[in-house]
């Protein structure tokens, strides 16, 4: 009988990378299913495309990097082949199949004219793939979300051609499933709130029809009750750190509470917003895709800091970014763009010199201290920008 | 799963309810002339000597002690052998054949308990040290270093939490020397003249707590302040500074001493060396020693004579259960223990378990940084940080020392809880080897 010998520990925790990712897929299924129903076969091209996209960038990621070193033979292309198949684990299809199914989620459901819609998806999906993880060095090796820096470089590329689509505006067209015809061009709940031109109208939607999701918007973040029920599977297996995910709307949500109340104070004559706070506050929550980030994208553990204390700061400088963009920016929502922020201080907080996972009273002031400058200079802002008489 | 870990499961079940088994005395015995504390040995005895039961028949020497060896059968000296010894090195061992009659030597005296407490702390030093008692909880820390400690000792712990998965060899010595364990405990409180005693005990053992407070009502033991102490049920709660922490919510730093902030804690099994060091004058012969795991057909507790090799004992548990698989055989707990390449190896004091796994190959894949190892670290460091920086070349000494691996009690927790497999511990012991380079 053979007897090996190994290093302790000698037994190990059930759980895998893959078996995280699968949870994260799971997750996922409500929101897909949500799309489905509502968009149909929009949803299902769109996330049938982007997977297949990932994948194969993925799969000819794994192939080039396990190719048969050179050893002064010549090898067939068979060869090389299957050495790059044998290396091809679980991880390498649920983790860009993750990225994949949020990637589609986060996009744009259509574009006019609709060819474009094929250039950006696919050009989105391969430069975040490939520009957001693969030159790092595949799983756990890169800097920023891939969904999210392909969303950005499609959003910047090809935003004018986006049309939000209305599925709940006017059904029988949409159900037509022309493609043409479906196209109804219409504001979502964010564009609705605008600081510069001073319009704060939150009339065009309740806010139950926000927490269902009867509203234009993107697949993934419409509606709010599956993305709870995810949250809750998600924390439930642990899949993700709730500190992030509790920061981030917690702050989000003091942030535009008090912008809530500059905003009914500091506005004067004809400009006069009559808010209130709470119904402010509520409504930032649930529009856009803040909770989709908060739940999905920001808790990506491979590019959110590693200790408690750098968790929920990593949070909160997220919620600041999200709420200066959606109050200052010319963009209705940020909160992608805000995760990418977020992912660039990652390796600043995790710096060694100050990191740590206990809390201790340094920790705790500069955490405060983040929040406390980001809510100044949002009331600063929101102060000078409705005092003025123009 | 991004989540700290607070509970190992593992089997104890297996054997915790089992009696306890005398293995027979092998006709060889085995002694080592080295462990991990004491390099190097002077032997009193040459080939061919008679020795008894209880004679020293050597010194070991280590840096700042010294600790008799003891023979722990009755026997002729043969000699020299290589032999594989619980730390993994294979070192010399003293051979000693048994001619099973148990002479015991004339140092073996028995004193009553009046004559045990008139002695001085001093004495009882003294006698601990020739006694060569240890920490038998795995430690093999000498006794009577703790013992000398000059602080004031305020109260006393007794650490019966049974820490590591499938170990349950001090549950069966509590259970089965319940006596011996509280006459040892009512001998630490004479020698420190303290007045509290606790026995800590995790909430799940509630047998244990059960047999301890049917015992200590007992009125031989109302004089003496022993209570029952229940602490939380988490891994690595047998770690001395979680036990003082949960049991009396003294926070020790690191680098500071239990007797600094009054507290002497001890092992169960060491207590109830002390009893016979104290009592009898005696070295521990035998010992209690779980044999466990999914490897052997028959797991058990035995009572061992210290020394015996342990191939025969795993044949006394019915031998190997499948055989075509490739086993790991530990000594020690799952989480700590060292593993060996042979089961050509002598049970010494200190080891407390040999478990026995099925080998499984185990996949490591790329860290994601989910973070569990530094929720789980019970000392606070960063493994994952740690391990990043040793992967990365040159090693960067400064930052190494910054993250301070030398802080690490070693309980695995961070590999235990690593999603991707990956051994984090073992880069953080190359740390500390880093670290302590000048």
């Amino acid at each position: 009988m053979q007897i090996i010998q190994e290093k302790s520990p000698h037994i190990r925790r059930k759980d895998s990378v893959a078996s995280m990712m699968g949870d994260v897929c799971i997750a996922l299924i409500p929101v897909i299913i949500y799309s489905l129903v509502v968009y149909k076969l929009f949803a299902l091209r769109n996330i049938l495309l982007s997977v297949a996209v990932m994948e194969l960038c993925e799969f000819i990621f794994v192939l080039i990097q396990n190719r048969i070193p050179y050893d002064g033979e010549k090898h067939s292309l068979k060869e090389n082949l299957q050495k790059g198949v044998q290396a091809y684990h679980r991880e390498n299809f649920l983790a860009p199949l993750v990225s994949a199914l949020i990637f589609a989620l986060i996009m744009p459901v259509e574009t006019s004219p609709a060819g474009i819609y094929w250039v950006s998806m696919i050009a989105g999906g391969i430069f975040g793939m490939v520009i957001g993880k693969l030159v790092f060095g595949g799983l756990g090796q890169n800097i920023f979300n891939p969904a999210a820096v392909g969303m950005v470089f499609s959003k910047l590329c090809f935003s004018s051609y986006t049309v939000t689509t209305d599925p709940f505006g006017s059904t029988d067209a949409f159900a037509s499933s022309g493609i043409g015809d479906s196209i109804i061009a219409s504001s979502t709940s964010l564009s609705n709130i605008s600081m510069a031109d001073k319009v704060v109208n939150l009339s065009n939607y309740s806010l139950l029809e926000l927490f269902l999701g009867q509203t234009p918007g993107l697949m993934g973040e419409a509606c709010k009750l599956v993305l709870l029920l995810s949250l809750v599977y998600l924390i439930v297996r642990h899949t993700i750190d709730w500190r992030i995910t509790l920061s981030y709307v917690g702050a989000f949500a003091i942030l535009m509470l008090f912008s809530g109340i500059v905003i009914s104070v500091t506005s004067t004559g004809h400009a006069k917003a009559i808010v209130n706070p709470f119904y402010f506050m509520t409504y930032q929550l649930l529009s856009g895709g803040l909770l989709f980030g908060a739940i999905f994208m920001a808790t990506d553990p491979v590019t959110s800091p590693i200790t408690k204390p750098g968790r929920v700061l990593y949070g909160v400088i997220l919620a600041i970014c999200t709420a200066l963009i959606r109050l200052f920016g010319s963009y209705p929502e940020g909160v992608v763009f805000s995760i990418l922020i977020g992912n660039l201080l990652t390796p600043m907080i995790d710096y060694y010199k100050w990191s740590g996972n206990k809390w201790n009273w340094k920790k705790i002031v500069l955490t405060a201290s983040v929040f406390i400058v980001g809510l100044l200079i949002i009331i600063w802002a929101l102060s000078v920008q409705w005092g003025c008489s123009k | 799963m991004i989540k700290k870990t607070t509970k190992i499961h593992g089997n104890v079940h297996l054997t915790g309810s089992k009696p306890t088994l005398q293995a027979p005395v092998p006709p060889y015995i085995y002694l080592a002339t080295a462990n991990t504390r004491c390099p190097k040995i002077d032997i009193y005895v040459k080939p061919g000597d008679h020795v008894n039961m209880g004679q020293v028949i050597g010194m070991r020497q280590a840096a700042f002690f010294t600790q008799p060896v003891h023979s722990t059968v009755s026997g002729t000296y043969e000699g020299l052998e290589k032999h594989y010894h619980r730390s993994g090195k294979c070192v010399d061992f003293l051979k000693i054949k048994n001619d099973f009659k148990d002479t015991m030597d004339s140092s073996i005296v028995e004193r009553t308990d009046e004559q045990v407490k008139a002695l001085s702390h001093d004495e009882m030093t003294e006698i601990i040290k020739n006694c060569a008692c240890v920490g038998l909880g795995g430690s093999s820390f000498p006794t009577y270093i703790k013992f000398q400690t000059k602080n004031k000792i305020k109260t006393i712990l007794i650490d019966g939490i049974e820490c590591e998965p499938y170990v349950s060899a001090d549950k069966k010595i509590m259970i089965e020397r319940t006596d011996l364990v509280l006459k040892g405990i009512e001998y630490l409180l004479w020698a420190f003249d303290c007045h509290d005693a606790r026995i800590c005990f995790k909430k799940k053992h509630s047998d244990l707590i059960h047999v301890f407070q049917n015992a200590l009502g007992n009125p031989e033991y109302k004089d003496f302040n022993i209570t029952v102490c229940t602490v939380k049920d988490f891994y690595p709660q047998g770690w001395e500074i979680a036990m003082i922490k949960s049991a009396l919510g003294i926070d020790v730093p690191s680098g500071h001493l239990p007797s600094e902030f009054g507290v002497f804690n001890v092992n169960v099994s060491t207590v109830w060396g002390i009893y016979l060091a104290l009592k009898f004058n005696m070295p521990v012969f035998e010992r209690m020693v779980t044999i466990n795991g999914e490897g052997v057909n028959a797991p058990a507790n035995f009572n061992v004579r210290i020394g015996s090799p342990l191939k025969p004992l795993i044949d006394k548990c019915g031998g190997y259960k499948n055989p075509e698989i490739p086993k790991k055989i530990i000594l020690g707990g799952p989480m700590m223990g060292a593993s060996i390449t042979t089961d050509d190896c002598i049970l010494t004091k200190t080891v407390t378990s040999i478990i026995i796994l099925d080998y499984h190959q185990i996949d490591a894949t790329s860290c994601v940084r989910c973070g569990s190892c530094i929720l789980s670290c019970p000392v606070g460091l960063q493994p994952v940080t740690i391990m990043k920086t040793m992967q990365s070349m040159p090693v960067d000494k400064a930052k190494i020392k910054a993250l301070n691996p030398m802080k690490c009690i070693g309980c695995g927790l961070c590999s235990y809880s690593c999603t991707s497999n990956i051994n984090v511990k073992e880069f953080v012991e190359r740390a500390k080897i880093i670290q302590r380079l000048p």
